[in-house]
C-alpha cells in the first residue's frame, strides 16, 4: 500500500516532483563538480605555477652560510664553492622524485668580450637529455624552467645536436650592445679559456638576464675552470601546502619532529621535505624554497580551494531553498489528502514518513542526475581552466550522497513542520 | 450504558461559542440525525464527536472512557479504531483507485486486505467500479467509496457529514437505503445535515441553533 501511496503520489505530480529532483540535481552537479576539481586543483594549479620558475634552489653549503652571514645576492659569494655535477641525477632518485618536474644546475663565469668589457656567462642546462638510475629518461633544462624567456633572434640551443658545444644564446640587452645577432659569432675569452662561440639565439627575459650570456654547462665549465662542477642547482617540484608541521620542521628542523611526525613529513610533499631529501643526495647543499613561488602556490591553492568550498556551500543552500519552496508548495496543495489520511487513522509520523520517502525517491534520482552532469561540469572546468582533464575521485560520491540527503532533509523541514501543524478539521471543515 | 455520551460541552472559538453547553446521548446502534442552519454548531459538533477536535469545557464519554482531554495522538488512535468517517466533498484521495481508496483506511489501522475491500465495495454497489480512479466516478459512486471507506475496519460509530449534500435525488436515494441498511445491521450512524429529508429517516433528530441544542427529539415516522 506504502509503495502504491507513492507511485500514486508521484504519477500526479510529476512535474513537481520533476522540478525538485532538477533543483538537486543543480546542487549536486555543481558539489560534485567543485569537489572533483577541488581534489585534483592542488596538482593543477601547481603544475599551472611551474610555469613560472623554478620553487627550490640548492647551493653549496658554503655559499649559503656566506649568504645567509651577508645577505649577499645569488652569485656573488660563490667562487670557490661547487656542487658535484655527477650527482645531478640523484635528485630524480628522492622519495619524491615523481614531483620534480624539472631542474637545471647553474654555474657563472665571468668571461671578456671583443670590446674588452666583461660579461657573465651562466652555463646551463637548455634541453638536457639524461639516463636516470632508475631506467627512466628524462628531458630537462632552462627551456622549461625560463618559460617566460622571449626568443627574439634565431632559436634555442639544442643540447641533441652536437654543434651545440660551441652555441651560446645572448641576453637582448648585450646583443644590442654588441650589435650582434643570431648566427653571429663572438669570441670571449677568461684566465681559463678563450674560444669563438656561435650565437644561435637571443632572448629577452625582462631582466638581468637580458646582459649575460647563456651558454651549454660544459662551456661555462671551461671559462669558470670548474669542470664537473655548478654552483646551483634551480628545481621546480610538485608541492603539497605547507601546514602547522611544516611549518615547524622549517623553523625547528627536522630533528624537532617526533618519530610519527617525522614520517608523516616526509612522506608528504612538502616543499621543505623536497629540500631536505634533495640534501640528502647532493653532498654538502644546501637546498630551500624560493619562498615567494612556494608561498604564493600554497596561498593560491587555499584561496581557489576556499573559492570552490563556498560555491559548493552557496549551491546546496540554494538547492535547500529551492527544495524549500517545492516541497512546502507540494503539501499545501496537498493540504486535503494529508488531512483526510489524518483522519482516517495516519500518524504525523507515518504521513512524515510518507512524504519524506517521496522526497528522498525524487533526491537519489536528481543525485545521480546530478553527479554525472557535475562529472561533465568538472571536465568543462578542466578543459576552459586548466587544459586537462580533472580526475574523478570515489570519495566524491559518498561525500555526494551526505551532502543530498541532508540538504534534501534540510530543506524538507518547513514543509514536515506545516504538515505536523496541519489539522485534518481544518482541512476538511474549514475551521 | 450510552456508546456517546457529551456533558456540558462548550467550544469557544474567540468571541464566538460555536457550542454552548451541549449534552446529548447517543445508544449503540442508534441512527441520530444532528440538524440545525448554517452556523449552528454542527460541524463543530462532528468535529469533537470524530475526535477531530477538542472541546473548550465538558466531557465526551466515548465507550465509557472520556476523551476530552486526549492527546491529539491518542484522539488520533481512537478515530483510527473507534470512528468511520463520512464527508460532504467525499475527500478521495484522488491517484488511488476506489479499492486503494478502501485499502487505505485499512493500511493506516491493520493490514490491507484487498479482498475485504472489494467485498466493501460490493456492499455499497460498486464491485464493478473498483479499480476505476475518483476522477471517473460520479458523485453518487465517490460517496458510496466514502462509505465503504468509512465501513472497512468496523467502527463503532460511523460519523457522515452532509453525506447526501453534493448529491442528486437519485444518489442521495441510494445513499440512504445503505445507511437504513446499516442501521438494520447494528451500526451506529450519526449524520450531520440540513436537509430534512435525510433528517426524518433517521431514529432520532437533535436539532441545533446557536450552538445550542432546540430540540431532541424521536422521528414518529422512521420505519
Amino acid at each position: 500500500m506504502f509503495l502504491r501511496m507513492i507511485r500514486g503520489a508521484f504519477s500526479r505530480q510529476i512535474k513537481k516532483m520533476l522540478m525538485i529532483a532538477l533543483t538537486i540535481a543543480l546542487g549536486a552537479s555543481l558539489a560534485t563538480a567543485m569537489l572533483n576539481v577541488m581534489l585534483d586543483v592542488g596538482d593543477k594549479v601547481n603544475q599551472e605555477l611551474k610555469t613560472y620558475g623554478a620553487n627550490i634552489i640548492v647551493v653549496p653549503k658554503s655559499t649559503s652560510v656566506l649568504n645567509n652571514l651577508y645577505e649577499v645576492e645569488d652569485g656573488s659569494a660563490t667562487a670557490g664553492s661547487y656542487l658535484k655535477e655527477s650527482e645531478l641525477g640523484k635528485i630524480k632518485t628522492i622519495f619524491w622524485a615523481f614531483n620534480i618536474v624539472d631542474y637545471a644546475p647553474f654555474i657563472e663565469a665571468q668571461v671578456t668580450l671583443p670590446d674588452g668589457s666583461g660579461a657573465v656567462m651562466t652555463g646551463s642546462w637548455f634541453n638536457h637529455h639524461m639516463e636516470l638510475p632508475t631506467g627512466e629518461t628524462l628531458d630537462t633544462g632552462i627551456q622549461n624552467l625560463r618559460t617566460w624567456w622571449d626568443i627574439t633572434a634565431g632559436d634555442w640551443i639544442n643540447e641533441q645536436r652536437d654543434a651545440s658545444e660551441n652555441e651560446i644564446m645572448v641576453g637582448e640587452a648585450l646583443a644590442k650592445r654588441l650589435g650582434i645577432t643570431a648566427g653571429d659569432t663572438l669570441a670571449l675569452s677568461s684566465g681559463h679559456a678563450d674560444k669563438t662561440l656561435s650565437v644561435v639565439g637571443v632572448f629577452s627575459a625582462g631582466g638581468d638576464e637580458d646582459e649575460e650570456i647563456f651558454a651549454p654547462l660544459g662551456i661555462a665549465q671551461e671559462f669558470a675552470g670548474a669542470e664537473g662542477f655548478c654552483s646551483s642547482i634551480e628545481v621546480s617540484a610538485l608541492t603539497t601546502p605547507d601546514n602547522e608541521l611544516a611549518e615547524k620542521a622549517a623553523r625547528l628542523g627536522p630533528g624537532s619532529l617526533s618519530v610519527s611526525q617525522y614520517e608523516t613529513w616526509y612522506c608528504t610533499a612538502y616543499v621543505s621535505s623536497i629540500c631536505f631529501q634533495i640534501q640528502e643526495v647532493i653532498t654538502d647543499s644546501v637546498a630551500s624554497p624560493v619562498r615567494q613561488v612556494a608561498e604564493s602556490e600554497g596561498s593560491i591553492l587555499e584561496k581557489t580551494e576556499l573559492l570552490m568550498v563556498l560555491i559548493t556551500i552557496l549551491s546546496l543552500i540554494g538547492s535547500a531553498l529551492g527544495i524549500t519552496n517545492l516541497v512546502t508548495a507540494s503539501v499545501m496543495e496537498r493540504s486535503n489528502e494529508i488531512g483526510l489520511l489524518k483522519a482516517i487513522g495516519a500518524t504525523d509520523g507515518r504521513i512524515s514518513a510518507l512524504i519524506l520517502s517521496e522526497i528522498m525517491i525524487t533526491g537519489i534520482v536528481g543525485a545521480v542526475i546530478g553527479y554525472f552532469a557535475g562529472i561533465g561540469f568538472a571536465q568543462i572546468i578542466g578543459r576552459t581552466v586548466f587544459q586537462s582533464s580533472i580526475e574523478m575521485k570515489l570519495l566524491v560520491i559518498p561525500v555526494v550522497a551526505v551532502l543530498v540527503l541532508a540538504v534534501t532533509l534540510a530543506g524538507s523541514i518547513p514543509a514536515i513542520r506545516m504538515l505536523l501543524r496541519l489539522r485534518p478539521a481544518e482541512v476538511l471543515h474549514g475551521r | 450504558m450510552s456508546l456517546l455520551e457529551l456533558n456540558n460541552i462548550s467550544k469557544i472559538y474567540g468571541d464566538l461559542k460555536a457550542l454552548d453547553n451541549v449534552s446529548l446521548k447517543v445508544d449503540t446502534g442508534e441512527w441520530v440525525a444532528i440538524m440545525g442552519p448554517s452556523g449552528s454548531g454542527k460541524s463543530t459538533l462532528m468535529n469533537i464527536i470524530g475526535c477531530m477536535d477538542k472541546p473548550t469545557s465538558g466531557e465526551v464519554i466515548l465507550d465509557g472512557k472520556d476523551i476530552a482531554k486526549e492527546s491529539a495522538k491518542n484522539l488520533t488512535a481512537i478515530r483510527r479504531d473507534k470512528i468511520g468517517l463520512i464527508f460532504q466533498q467525499f475527500h478521495l484521495v484522488n491517484y488511488l483507485t476506489a479499492v486503494e481508496n478502501v485499502m487505505v483506511s485499512q493500511y493506516y489501522h491493520s493490514i490491507p486486505d484487498e479482498k475485504e475491500a472489494l467485498e466493501a465495495l460490493a456492499r455499497v454497489g460498486l464491485a464493478e467500479r473498483a479499480r476505476h480512479l475518483p476522477s471517473q466516478l460520479s458523485g453518487g459512486e465517490q460517496q458510496r467509496v466514502c462509505i465503504a471507506r468509512a465501513l472497512i475496519n468496523y467502527p463503532e460509530i460511523v460519523l457522515a457529514d452532509e453525506p447526501t449534500g453534493n448529491l442528486d435525488e437519485a444518489n442521495e436515494n441510494i445513499v440512504l437505503d445503505i445507511f437504513k441498511q446499516l442501521h438494520r445491521e447494528g451500526t451506529t450512524l450519526i449524520v450531520v445535515t440540513h436537509d430534512p429529508e435525510v433528517g426524518e429517516v433517521a431514529q432520532r433528530t437533535i436539532t441545533l441553533e446557536h450552538g445550542k441544542i432546540l430540540r431532541d427529539a424521536k422521528n414518529p415516522g422512521f420505519e
